[in-house]
């Protein structure tokens, strides 16, 4: 972990609200997928902003965020060439056990993400297969990331791209059709990732959901974004996770 | 280069640059990315008898040039802190002050008591505005003020205290004072400003608790205006914050009357916050031709009116 002064390479707009932007720092970060960056925005917002780390090529680093409030607009207006502050990489991230060769990436909105970070980490030694769920046509991205996985399932709360589901039911239906993953990799709204332990735990599979949560420093010590453990306990989203067992965690 | 060294109740600081309490942890996550033995003291999270879960989620809010929080006090408790924390935060060589709160009366003298003798200086908390029992409760009336500040004092012996008073008060001027008669080697301030920030999608507020306590930048002018008037109104030292980003905020505090000072919200915009106020107070006293950091308290010098 690292204050990064980056520049900024690229900020585009590659779905509906959402953008990706790269950085490029001084140095190569070393990034294991599904960390992300804390990214400083300015002027009277002084929380940074935590997005998951999409891409990361030695000193290029790219995030993919939704505008959604005033911080994020502000990332959205910065130009090529500005330079701002990242501190990263932060958090757990996802890691796949060399016994565990099919992997399955369930991803919704803008957990898509972090599970590209997954894909491009993987891809080369596991059977990877994808279900990413979109609310239309118009919010689908990452479609040549996910491309590369050996099977790619989009669908669409709407039925405008691909099937009329959400990525919970396309990935019930591939298990039904014989599909049994080693492990389980996922990323989205709170409902989606309550509605897929529901179903790992139906099957026993082994699970992991990268969480979201509102952050303070970003880095474990103001317990800002914690989470309630099965076992009574808090855990820290940014520091312990974002990546946790589904069975720790209450979704 | 100045002496940045500053002496507050008979204990010496390398510097008036202070962590303040809840905004680093035990300064464990931030010493991966400075030596924090760097740093004047470190406020530890509030600790309390009992382990404590906190808030509900979320536990944060912003607003321009503020931020909300009301993370409830979740800590391990001070045995828990005592045996795993304490020796370690201690070998960095930066000054401990564990700050402490509790429910009653009993709860301070019993948790100042534990921690007597082990750390630098104890910091009460009265003032926390995000918990039902957080000491808040104490922190408002004089009188009550300095009950719980005589009470504290009951279970030292030897480690200084530090009492952290409420900005959400009728006279900051006379609950200073209330802690100076209580006993108080210190006064700290201020705490948070209970606010609300509100989700209007939603009519709900951001916060699961509601509200919650206000800080950073955005506070500073009433905090300095805290800071000048309580230390006016006690011969005791006092440690000021309240939005503290750069250096030259610092100074006004100094100037104020502080002798040290804290830093929280900015380590989140920041994480390096800290370091470099630090070493904006020596490029400043050397440009300023200050030889003593400490020279600069209390130095300001009013409008007449």
């Amino acid at each position: 972990m690292k204050d990064y002064v980056a520049t900024i390479l690229q900020n585009e707009k590659i779905a509906e609200n959402v953008y990706a932007i790269t950085f490029e720092t001084e140095e190569p970060v070393p990034v294991r997928a599904g960390q992300f960056g804390d990214i400083a925005v300015g002027g009277t917002h002084l929380l940074r902003r935590p997005i998951a780390i999409c891409k990361a090529e030695e000193n290029r680093i790219t995030f993919c965020y939704q505008v959604k409030g005033e911080g994020t607009q502000k990332l959205q207006a910065m130009r090529v060439g500005e330079k701002t502050n990242v501190l990263m990489p932060l958090g757990n991230g996802f890691y796949v056990e060399d016994g565990e060769k099919k992997v399955a990436l369930v991803g919704g909105g803008v957990g898509v993400f972090p599970l590209i970070s997954v894909l491009r980490a993987y891809k080369a030694t596991k059977e990877i297969s994808a279900y990413i769920g979109y609310r239309n046509k118009a919010a689908v991205c990452g479609v040549e990331e996910f491309a590369k996985a050996t099977n790619f399932v989009a669908v669409t709360d709407d039925g405008s791209y691909g099937e009329k589901k959400n990525a919970v039911q396309a990935f019930e239906a591939a298990l039904q059709a014989g599909y049994r993953p080693d492990v389980v990799l996922a990323c989205g709204p709170t409902p989606m990732l309550r509605a897929l332990k529901t179903v790992t735990d139906r099957e026993g599979l082994n699970c992991f959901v990268s969480l979201e949560e509102r952050m303070g420093c970003g880095i474990g010590a103001c317990l800002v974004c914690v989470c309630d453990k099965t076992n009574g306990k808090k855990a820290r989203v940014c520091k312990d996770g974002p990546v946790f067992n589904a069975n720790e965690v209450q979704l | 280069m100045a002496n940045l060294s500053v002496r507050l109740c008979g204990v010496t600081l390398k510097n008036p640059v202070i962590a303040a309490s809840g905004t680093f942890g035990f300064g464990r996550e931030f010493h991966e990315l400075y030596d924090i033995g760097t740093l004047g003291g470190v406020s530890t999270k509030g600790l309390t008898l009992e382990e404590r879960l906190g808030n509900p989620v979320p536990r944060i809010a912003e607003s321009r040039g503020v931020i909300l929080n009301a993370v409830g006090l979740q800590n391990p408790g001070v045995e828990h802190f005592i045996r795993n924390d304490l020796e370690w935060l201690k070998s960095t060589g930066t000054a401990v002050i564990a700050n402490v709160a509790g429910k009653t009366l009993d709860d301070y003298e019993t948790i100042c008591s534990k921690l007597d003798g082990l750390v630098d200086m104890i910091e009460l908390n009265i003032s926390c505005p995000n918990v039902k029992s957080g000491g808040m409760a104490f922190g408002i009336q004089p009188q009550s003020v300095e009950q719980v500040t005589a009470r504290a004092k009951k279970g030292l012996k030897k480690t200084p205290l530090i009492v952290k008073l409420s900005p959400n008060v009728e006279s900051i001027a006379t609950n200073a004072k209330a802690a100076e008669n209580g006993g108080a080697d210190c006064i700290s301030l201020i705490n948070t400003l209970t606010g609300m920030a509100i989700d209007i999608e939603r009519r709900k507020p951001i916060i699961a608790n509601n509200t919650g306590g206000v800080s950073g930048a955005g506070v500073k002018p009433v905090a300095v205006r805290m800071t000048y008037e309580a230390s006016q109104a006690v011969k005791i030292p006092v440690i000021g914050m309240g939005g503290i980003t750069c250096a030259e905020d610092a100074i006004e505090f100094l100037m104020a009357g502080a002798t040290a000072v804290q830093v929280g919200t900015a380590n989140f915009s920041d994480p390096y916050a800290m370091p470099k106020i630090i070493d904006g107070l020596n490029a400043w006293c050397d440009r300023h031709n200050i030889k003593n950091v400490s020279e600069l308290t209390g130095t300001l010098e009013l409008h007449q009116r």
